[in-house]
């Protein structure tokens, strides 16, 4: 009987002896306490507590560094540099980071736990998105799968965007075991209205935000948004401009279209919007509007696979090849792409070889 | 079956509406092995392999991708187009990057059959012989994949 419970004894020392180090450790070793986590030289100083990771870090102190995965070390998107403290650079960032941006410093923030006083830099327009209450006071079906949802701040300060850039839009736990998450729109609405925003969405199937939008965001609903971001705006320049859109990349080109009747913008613009089907069209009579009211707009809607029933007189054919035929002077012109990357890499091709600089094509990717 | 704790963690991703809403594995009980085994047999009694099928969906998804959003003949029978949307999906089995949010979708036009797959699909079927589970909203099925487009 004696012999049976001296093994349990020592088992049972050893794991005391074991439990009692690791507190002992936790007490007196392991680095506790409050860091700052230095932004941008002194642009921001954020306390926190040791063991948090610097992309929540961040985001608690309302500084959304962009992420797909939503900070599991997957995506290799909430890029930071890192100056100072950090720790070692762990196998998850090593897989996902060039040797170029090891050298200089790339961490990404959802891996960095915070045990240090750390100094980071970060793009310096994510210092200036704000967050906002919205309410949906409109829903509309553009297509079968495109909706626009019109959202006004409940809340908060004027919302400024530069016409073209996007916001991040938060979908909200809406069923057992699912997960906050963040999802990027562009801003469609026309940029001198501040209280309010359109976004132009296309359903995905099992998207997570998208099936929020399309299956729980109701008229009346809140949700929660932070912005703006992105670089993808109209120049200074005089040279005429020639939009490429297709789908919901239809909508940074309408905000962009509201700034420049807003700003009686002169430039020539033309319009080429892609479409498989007629019925995928839409916004035509907005669109119509602004050959109106600009000063030298053409909107050119081309349908790739019109249907022998449907009454359509318009280009046929896809959207480059409509560019091929319609415009006659690239080498004078910018352009602004928004869409899937295989329509930007093929517009970007034909317009290069159409004799347009690589520096005067500007574009919005769907990635 | 007794799970590794990393198939644990990767069934409790799977199971979770964390990178899909509704999750990949719908309302299908089985463990992620099983399924994997199930479709792989599966697979290999109509003739195919992973590797062969996912190089067909990407050869299609390619062709239809040159139509910008427009449909393409990939056979006398078959047509196909893809739909695009902004942002990135990214792989459960923590695959580096993010994948492009596009679908791909198969019409056969004699019978009017209909097969949609994202480039998520081509990718776990690729790379982990995953079909996703029954119910899920992106759940494909391997036979009848096979007969649509092989």
């Amino acid at each position: 009987m004696f012999t049976f419970f001296i093994p349990v004894l020592i088992v049972s020392c050893i794991a005391t002896f074991l439990s009692i180090s690791l507190v002992f450790a936790e007490r007196f070793l392991a680095k506790y306490g409050e860091y700052t986590i230095d932004v941008n030289d002194g642009d921001k100083d954020v306390k926190v507590q040791s063991g948090v990771s610097l992309f929540g870090a961040l985001a608690e102190e309302k500084i959304f560094v962009p992420s797909v995965c939503g900070g599991r070390g997957v995506c290799g998107y909430c890029r930071v540099k890192v100056f100072k403290g950090g720790g070692p650079l762990l196998p998850s960032e090593t897989r996902l980071l060039t040797k170029s941006e090891i050298a200089e410093g790339m961490r990404l923030s959802c891996q960095v736990k915070v045990r240090e006083d750390i100094r980071i830099t970060i793009p310096q327009e994510l210092l200036a998105v704000t967050e906002h209450v919205c309410r949906c006071v409109e829903i509309v079906e553009l297509t079968g799968d495109i909706k626009l949802f019109r959202l006004e701040l409940v809340e908060g300060d004027a919302f400024d965007h530069v016409a073209g850039q996007y916001v991040e839009l938060l979908a909200p736990v809406y069923f057992s075991g699912g997960e906050e998450v963040y999802r990027s729109y562009s801003i469609a609405s026309d940029p001198s209205e501040k209280g309010v925003l359109e976004l132009i969405i296309r359903f995905v199937p099992g998207g997570i935000c998208t099936t929020y939008c399309f299956e729980h965001l109701k008229v009346g609903g809140e949700v929660l948004l932070n912005g703006s971001y992105g670089e993808f705006r109209l120049s200074e320049s005089e040279a005429p401009v020639v939009f490429i859109a297709g789908g919901s990349g239809m909508a940074p080109i309408r905000s962009m279209l509201y700034d420049m009747r807003n700003n009686q913008n002169r430039r020539k613009a033309t319009y080429y919007f892609g479409a498989n089907k007629v019925e995928e069209l839409f916004m035509q009579d907005e669109m119509r509007r602004f050959e109106e009211e600009l000063a030298d707009f053409k909107f050119v809607p081309v349908v790739s696979l019109p249907g022998k029933n449907e009454d359509w007189d318009g280009e046929v054919g896809l959207v480059t090849e409509a560019v091929e035929r319609g415009l006659l002077n690239a080498s004078e012109c910018e352009a602004y792409l928004c869409g899937s990357d295989g329509m930007i890499e093929a517009c970007w091709k034909l317009l290069v070889e159409m004799g347009m600089g690589e520096d005067k094509i500007f574009f919005d990717s769907f990635e | 079956m007794k799970q590794s704790p990393e198939m644990e963690k990767l069934e409790a991703v799977l199971r979770s509406s964390k990178l899909v809403a509704g999750g990949f594995l719908g309302d299908d009980r089985r463990s992620v092995s099983e399924i994997v085994e199930d479709d792989r047999r599966r697979l290999a009694e109509a003739g195919s392999s992973c590797a062969e099928l996912a190089g067909r969906m990407r050869e299609i998804t390619e062709a239809a991708k040159r139509q910008l959003g427009g449909c393409v003949k990939v056979s006398d029978q078959l047509e196909a187009w893809v739909e695009e949307a902004k942002g990135a999906l990214v792989c459960p089995w923590s695959h580096s990057g993010g994948i492009s949010k596009r679908t791909t979708t198969v019409r056969n036009v004699e019978t009017g059959e209909i097969v949609t797959w994202s480039d998520l699909n081509i990718h776990l079927i690729e790379e982990h012989g995953f079909f996703e589970g029954k119910g899920s909203a992106m759940r494909l099925d391997p036979e009848e994949l096979v007969k649509l487009i092989c």
